[in-house]
Protein backbone atom coordinates (compact mmCIF):
# COMPACT_ATOMS: atom_id res chain seq x y z
CA UNK A 1 0.00 0.00 0.00
CA UNK A 2 1.21 3.32 -1.29
CA UNK A 3 0.27 6.36 1.00
CA UNK A 4 0.55 9.93 -0.85
CA UNK A 5 0.45 12.69 1.60
CA UNK A 6 2.67 15.50 3.36
CA UNK A 7 1.65 16.98 6.13
CA UNK A 8 -1.19 14.72 7.56
CA UNK A 9 -0.37 11.99 9.79
CA UNK A 10 -1.15 8.07 9.15
CA UNK A 11 -3.01 6.21 12.32
CA UNK A 12 -3.13 2.42 12.37
CA UNK A 13 -5.42 1.45 14.62
CA UNK A 14 -6.02 -2.16 16.12
CA UNK A 15 -8.22 -2.84 19.68
CA UNK A 16 -6.40 -1.35 21.98
CA UNK A 17 -3.72 -0.15 20.66
CA UNK A 18 -2.14 2.64 18.15
CA UNK A 19 0.70 3.90 15.65
CA UNK A 20 1.23 7.52 14.27
CA UNK A 21 3.24 7.74 11.34
CA UNK A 22 4.21 10.87 9.25
CA UNK A 23 6.83 12.03 6.28
CA UNK A 24 9.48 14.58 7.48
CA UNK A 25 9.24 17.50 5.75
CA UNK A 26 12.72 19.19 5.73
CA UNK A 27 15.92 18.52 6.74
CA UNK A 28 17.16 18.45 10.50
CA UNK A 29 19.32 16.68 12.80
CA UNK A 30 17.41 14.64 15.44
CA UNK A 31 18.96 15.03 18.82
CA UNK A 32 18.97 11.82 21.10
CA UNK A 33 20.00 12.14 24.42
CA UNK A 34 20.89 9.58 26.96
CA UNK A 35 22.54 10.08 30.30
CA UNK A 36 25.82 10.46 29.56
CA UNK A 37 25.84 11.07 25.90
CA UNK A 38 24.45 13.38 22.90
CA UNK A 39 23.64 10.89 19.21
CA UNK A 40 22.64 13.29 16.30
CA UNK A 41 20.39 11.57 13.05
CA UNK A 42 20.21 13.53 10.35
CA UNK A 43 16.83 13.46 9.16
CA UNK A 44 15.87 14.07 5.38
CA UNK A 45 12.48 14.90 3.79
CA UNK A 46 10.95 11.93 3.08
CA UNK A 47 11.94 10.05 6.04
CA UNK A 48 9.22 9.32 9.05
CA UNK A 49 8.87 9.78 12.28
CA UNK A 50 6.29 6.99 14.17
CA UNK A 51 4.93 7.36 17.38
CA UNK A 52 3.57 4.48 18.93
CA UNK A 53 1.59 3.64 21.88
CA UNK A 54 1.56 -0.10 22.93
CA UNK A 55 -1.49 0.21 25.47
CA UNK A 56 -3.40 2.65 23.78
CA UNK A 57 -4.63 6.14 25.41
CA UNK A 58 -5.16 8.90 23.52
CA UNK A 59 -3.95 9.84 20.33
CA UNK A 60 -3.30 13.83 20.90
CA UNK A 61 -0.61 13.58 23.23
CA UNK A 62 1.16 11.29 20.59
CA UNK A 63 0.18 13.89 17.77
CA UNK A 64 1.80 16.43 19.62
CA UNK A 65 4.56 14.30 20.39
CA UNK A 66 5.23 13.32 16.71
CA UNK A 67 4.51 16.94 16.25
CA UNK A 68 7.23 18.16 18.38
CA UNK A 69 9.70 16.04 16.98
CA UNK A 70 8.93 16.71 13.32
CA UNK A 71 7.72 20.06 13.03
CA UNK A 72 9.58 21.79 16.00
CA UNK A 73 13.13 18.99 16.15
CA UNK A 74 12.86 18.95 19.55
CA UNK A 75 15.39 16.43 21.32
CA UNK A 76 14.51 12.70 22.63
CA UNK A 77 15.47 12.30 26.07
CA UNK A 78 15.92 8.77 27.06
CA UNK A 79 15.90 7.85 30.38
CA UNK A 80 18.20 4.56 31.82
CA UNK A 81 16.25 1.37 31.49
CA UNK A 82 14.41 0.86 34.69
CA UNK A 83 13.93 4.05 35.27
CA UNK A 84 11.28 4.35 37.95
CA UNK A 85 9.51 7.47 35.41
CA UNK A 86 9.36 4.73 32.27
CA UNK A 87 5.89 3.31 33.09
CA UNK A 88 4.71 7.07 33.30
CA UNK A 89 5.08 7.72 29.46
CA UNK A 90 2.74 5.80 26.99
CA UNK A 91 4.15 6.31 23.81
CA UNK A 92 7.92 5.37 22.00
CA UNK A 93 9.18 7.09 19.66
CA UNK A 94 11.35 6.39 16.25
CA UNK A 95 12.79 8.57 13.17
CA UNK A 96 14.24 7.49 10.30
CA UNK A 97 13.58 6.23 6.57
CA UNK A 98 12.60 2.47 7.55
CA UNK A 99 10.48 1.63 10.83
CA UNK A 100 9.42 -1.98 11.50
CA UNK A 101 7.12 -2.20 14.41
CA UNK A 102 8.22 -5.21 16.47
CA UNK A 103 6.01 -6.89 19.45
CA UNK A 104 8.47 -8.95 20.64
CA UNK A 105 11.48 -6.39 21.94
CA UNK A 106 11.36 -5.41 25.27
CA UNK A 107 10.88 -1.71 25.29
CA UNK A 108 14.05 -0.24 26.62
CA UNK A 109 16.59 -2.40 25.49
CA UNK A 110 16.81 -2.12 21.69
CA UNK A 111 19.02 0.14 20.23
CA UNK A 112 18.16 -0.44 16.55
CA UNK A 113 16.92 2.62 15.53
CA UNK A 114 14.95 1.16 12.75
CA UNK A 115 12.41 -0.80 14.79
CA UNK A 116 9.73 0.87 17.48
CA UNK A 117 8.18 -1.23 20.23
CA UNK A 118 4.24 -1.68 19.45
CA UNK A 119 1.25 -4.03 20.76
CA UNK A 120 1.05 -7.58 19.50
CA UNK A 121 -1.31 -6.63 17.22
CA UNK A 122 0.31 -4.17 15.27
CA UNK A 123 3.62 -6.07 14.98
CA UNK A 124 4.76 -6.80 11.78
CA UNK A 125 4.15 -3.49 10.03
CA UNK A 126 7.22 -2.08 7.52
CA UNK A 127 6.63 2.05 6.53
CA UNK A 128 9.14 2.86 4.59
CA UNK A 129 9.27 6.90 3.75
CA UNK A 130 9.11 7.54 -0.51
CA UNK A 131 9.57 10.94 -2.00
CA UNK A 132 5.37 10.94 -2.21
CA UNK A 133 4.36 9.53 1.41
CA UNK A 134 4.84 6.16 3.05
CA UNK A 135 4.72 3.08 1.61
CA UNK A 136 3.08 0.17 3.84
CA UNK A 137 3.94 -3.41 4.17
CA UNK A 138 2.72 -6.40 6.10
CA UNK A 139 -0.73 -4.66 7.49
CA UNK A 140 -3.26 -6.88 8.86
CA UNK A 141 -6.98 -6.73 7.93
CA UNK A 142 -7.60 -6.36 11.53
CA UNK A 143 -5.88 -3.05 11.47
CA UNK A 144 -7.80 0.22 10.35
CA UNK A 145 -5.73 2.69 8.93
CA UNK A 146 -6.73 6.26 8.46
CA UNK A 147 -5.28 9.92 7.92
CA UNK A 148 -5.34 12.55 10.67
CA UNK A 149 -5.77 16.13 8.69
CA UNK A 150 -3.24 17.70 10.94
CA UNK A 151 -2.88 21.68 10.20
CA UNK A 152 -3.84 22.28 14.52
CA UNK A 153 0.67 21.79 14.98
CA UNK B 1 11.00 8.13 25.80
CA UNK B 2 12.14 5.08 27.69
CA UNK B 3 14.93 3.01 26.03
CA UNK B 4 18.10 1.71 26.67
CA UNK B 5 21.21 3.09 24.21
CA UNK B 6 24.95 1.09 25.78
CA UNK B 7 27.09 2.89 24.01
CA UNK B 8 28.94 -0.20 22.95
CA UNK B 9 25.91 -0.91 20.64
CA UNK B 10 24.61 2.57 19.01
CA UNK B 11 26.33 2.34 15.47
CA UNK B 12 27.83 6.24 15.93
CA UNK B 13 30.68 7.83 14.51
CA UNK B 14 32.28 10.96 15.18
CA UNK B 15 31.88 14.41 13.07
CA UNK B 16 33.76 17.59 13.02
CA UNK B 17 30.76 20.07 11.10
CA UNK B 18 33.05 22.07 8.22
CA UNK B 19 30.87 25.64 8.70
CA UNK B 20 30.63 25.90 12.83
CA UNK B 21 33.31 23.47 14.14
CA UNK B 22 31.07 21.32 16.46
CA UNK B 23 31.81 18.22 17.53
CA UNK B 24 29.45 15.58 17.67
CA UNK B 25 28.47 11.85 17.42
CA UNK B 26 26.18 10.72 14.17
CA UNK B 27 24.06 7.68 13.65
CA UNK B 28 22.14 7.22 9.93
CA UNK B 29 23.33 7.60 6.80
CA UNK B 30 23.13 11.34 6.42
CA UNK B 31 25.03 13.49 9.03
CA UNK B 32 23.94 16.63 9.98
CA UNK B 33 25.69 19.05 12.60
CA UNK B 34 22.91 19.66 15.23
CA UNK B 35 23.97 22.94 15.79
CA UNK B 36 23.87 24.59 11.81
CA UNK B 37 22.10 22.17 10.22
CA UNK B 38 25.07 21.71 8.04
CA UNK B 39 25.40 18.41 6.32
CA UNK B 40 29.29 19.75 5.81
CA UNK B 41 30.72 17.36 8.08
CA UNK B 42 33.95 15.42 8.58
CA UNK B 43 34.26 12.03 9.75
CA UNK B 44 37.03 12.01 12.95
Amino acid sequence: MNVPFSRDVLRFSGTHSFLLAASVLEPFSLCIETSDEEYCQGMSPGDLVAVSAPGGGPAEPALMLLELVRTHHLPLIVLPKDHPGSKRIPYVVSAGPEIRTNCSIIRGTHPEQHLICSSDELAGITLFGTPGGIRVDGLSPAISCGVIKNDKY
Amino acid sequence: MDVDLPADRVKAKDYRCRECGERFKGIGKRPMCPSCQSEDVDEI
